[in-house]
């Protein structure tokens, strides 16, 4: 079970390229909106024409340009999602999942759409309309047809992104649970990246029409390959940086030295943390057993979400060796801001404790780019 | 009243609307979804008959259906009449004028189906042709019983192509229109009204028949 794909199309300004292999767990797309992902997308399910490359979906090719193929969509048995569910408003629930099953006999196709009604929980409502169905069953009705024709592999484009917050974990579970019993391969668009991460096992990661990454989800949040990658996967500070003579790292934007525990072969280009790795406490507290990498720093802003809270932080100084003295070492202008991502708990037992404050960004959290 | 002329109208608007029913619709489908780069071209000979006086289009029609013409040549060697000034040429004639009346409402209620439910249904396995049958048309119904009702009433209220084709045969080629000129011409006013109020009456039925359902098709998939 595999899905290959090595495409290239040029609409006005933008140039698609994109080349990844799909075989196993879904495989998640991820990039901001207009990178290229719902291009490709429709290229696979074949409502585009790439204008060279090739798509071979279990063996069988759908597309290649040197060799004239070019199945049609209607032929190409995949599943598509849409972004807003493109239920046919003129037929009920039953009638939009038995839509791809005209050729079967009836006695079959009854008992396809009566398997995918009850999969998708969607028992009772087989004869109500899709404008009388919430967003999230509208999204099950939508999900159930594209199955119904047991395609060779099913896409998904954004398909939380028309919901409401509350309805997306209930639904996104009942999609895993789906995706799990499902033979074929699964491609999931998403620029949410805790989404993707959450439903995919490896992704791919697009930007301005080009795969810059893929690999193993956790291989590429925590090793992203380049600064871009970093970024998307949403790393919030980083810096230009090189080598410096001791084998310390010189963070070129943030005015200091760094020390690395990853091992780096060749020149780094910049340096990175991400926000929930970067450590921040009260100064008054006992002696760390390590002393690398902690700064003084002050609060500049702070916003909070339900659960977490994120501080913007500017360091003001390399306190080195003297934890607990006085920390100013740097003018507040040398300074550089980095944010960080705590918990309330912690939040709440330190907010009240006199600044400046400790940030620690540890040795083994901090992460080279190559250019 | 003149019930031989009327016959003779609601037959002609009911032969024009059933031909431009099922001619219409594929020229409507390929001006809609065609990408050919000259299909403005096609578009505006579709819609000339909106802006060209009708004996213009009534002159050609008639030279063009004439005996001296290939079109009216071949007619004549397949069926050994020629059309002008019979029903058929009547009924040819009126469904060229009235083309544009089916065609572009049509059109605009195929452009109005959501592009995303047609790729839905080619993904679903469905042809060209089933997912014309069994999503765009009754997607469209609206635009589809706009431009059967438009080209039937404008066939009842055509005027100088029926007199430029057909001449004024009484029983064959004499509509209401016609008559109701006649009538005016030899000072029966008296039956001139009563024809013309019918007319009148028909008319804005037609119409309010046509925004009736544009309403009800619009409110009804509104939702989504």
């Amino acid at each position: 079970m595999s899905l290959e794909v090595a495409i290239e199309k040029q609409v006005q300004d933008f140039r698609l390229s994109v080349q990844f292999k799909a075989d196993g767990p879904p495989l998640g797309l991820l990039g901001s909106s207009g990178s290229g992902k719902t291009m490709t997308l429709r290229a696979i399910a074949g409502l585009e024409t790439p204008d060279r490359g090739r798509i071979v979906l279990h063996g069988r090719v759908l597309f290649d340009s040197d060799e004239g193929i070019n199945v049609p969509a209607r032929a190409r048995r995949i599943g598509l999602l849409f972004q807003n569910f493109a239920l046919f408003p003129h037929l009920s629930v039953a009638e939009n999942i038995a839509f791809g099953l005209r050729r079967l006999p009836p006695e079959e196709r009854n008992r396809r759409v009566a398997a995918q009604l009850s999969a998708a929980h969607l028992e009772g409502m087989e004869n109500r309309y899709p404008a009388t169905l919430s967003g999230g069953e509208q999204q099950r009705v939508a999900l159930a047809r594209a199955l119904s024709i047991e395609p060779a592999a099913l896409l998904l484009d954004e398909p939380f992104s028309a919901l409401d917050t509350h309805l997306r974990s209930a639904l996104e579970r009942h999609l895993r649970e789906t995706l799990a019993h499902y033979g074929g391969s699964t491609l999931f668009v998403s620029h949410n990246l805790e989404e993707a991460y959450r439903v995919c096992g490896e992704l791919v990661v697009l930007a301005q029409g080009s795969t810059v990454a893929q690999g193993p989800k956790e291989e590429i949040f925590r090793h992203p390959p380049t600064l871009e990658v970093a970024r998307l996967t949403g790393c919030k500070n980083y810096s230009r940086a090189r080598r410096a003579a001791d084998g310390s790292i010189e963070a070129l934007d943030w005015g200091c030295k760094l020390r690395v525990a990853q091992p780096f072969a060749q020149p780094p280009a910049h340096i990175a943390v991400r926000a929930h790795h970067v450590r921040v406490r009260p100064a008054g507290e006992s002696k760390p057993e390590r002393r690398e990498n902690i700064f003084s720093c002050r609060l500049v802003a702070m916003t909070e979400t339900p659960f977490r809270v994120t501080l913007d932080l500017r360091v003001i100084g390399n306190i080195g060796g003297n934890i607990g003295g006085p920390a100013e070492t740097a003018p507040e202008s040398a300074g550089f801001q980095i944010q960080a991502e705590v918990f309330k708990q912690e939040w709440e037992a330190f907010r009240d404790m006199p600044q400046p404050w400790l940030v620690e960004l540890a040795p083994e959290r901090v992460f080279l780019l190559p250019d | 009243m003149n019930w031989q002329a009327i016959a003779l109208s609601l037959k002609l608007a009911f032969s024009v609307a059933a031909i431009l029913l099922v001619a219409g619709m594929p020229i409507a489908y390929w001006v809609t979804f065609s990408r050919w780069r000259w299909k403005f071209l096609v578009e505006a000979v579709v819609a000339l008959p909106l802006v060209l006086p009708p004996t213009v289009l009534g002159y050609y029609i008639l030279v063009g259906l004439g005996p001296r013409n290939l079109p009216g040549r071949l007619w004549q060697s397949l069926f050994g009449h020629t059309l002008p000034f019979t029903f058929g040429g009547l009924l040819a004639a009126s469904v060229l004028y009235s083309l544009p009346f089916a065609v572009q409402p049509f059109s605009a209620g195929f452009e109005s189906v959501d592009r995303r439910l047609i790729e839905a249904a080619w993904t679903l396995g469905a042809s060209r042709l089933a997912t014309f049958f069994r999503v765009i048309l009754p997607l469209s119904g609206a635009g589809a019983v706009t431009g059967v009702v438009l080209s039937f009433a404008h066939t009842i209220g055509e005027f100088g192509v029926v007199l430029m084709v057909g001449g004024n045969i009484p029983g064959v080629t004499r509509t209401i229109s016609i008559d109701i000129y006649d009538q005016a011409q030899a000072g029966n006013y008296a039956t001139a009204n009563h024809t013309a109020l019918l007319l009148l009456l028909f008319s804005f039925l037609v119409l309010s028949v046509i925004y009736g359902a544009n309403r009800r098709a619009l409110s009804l998939w509104r939702k989504l």
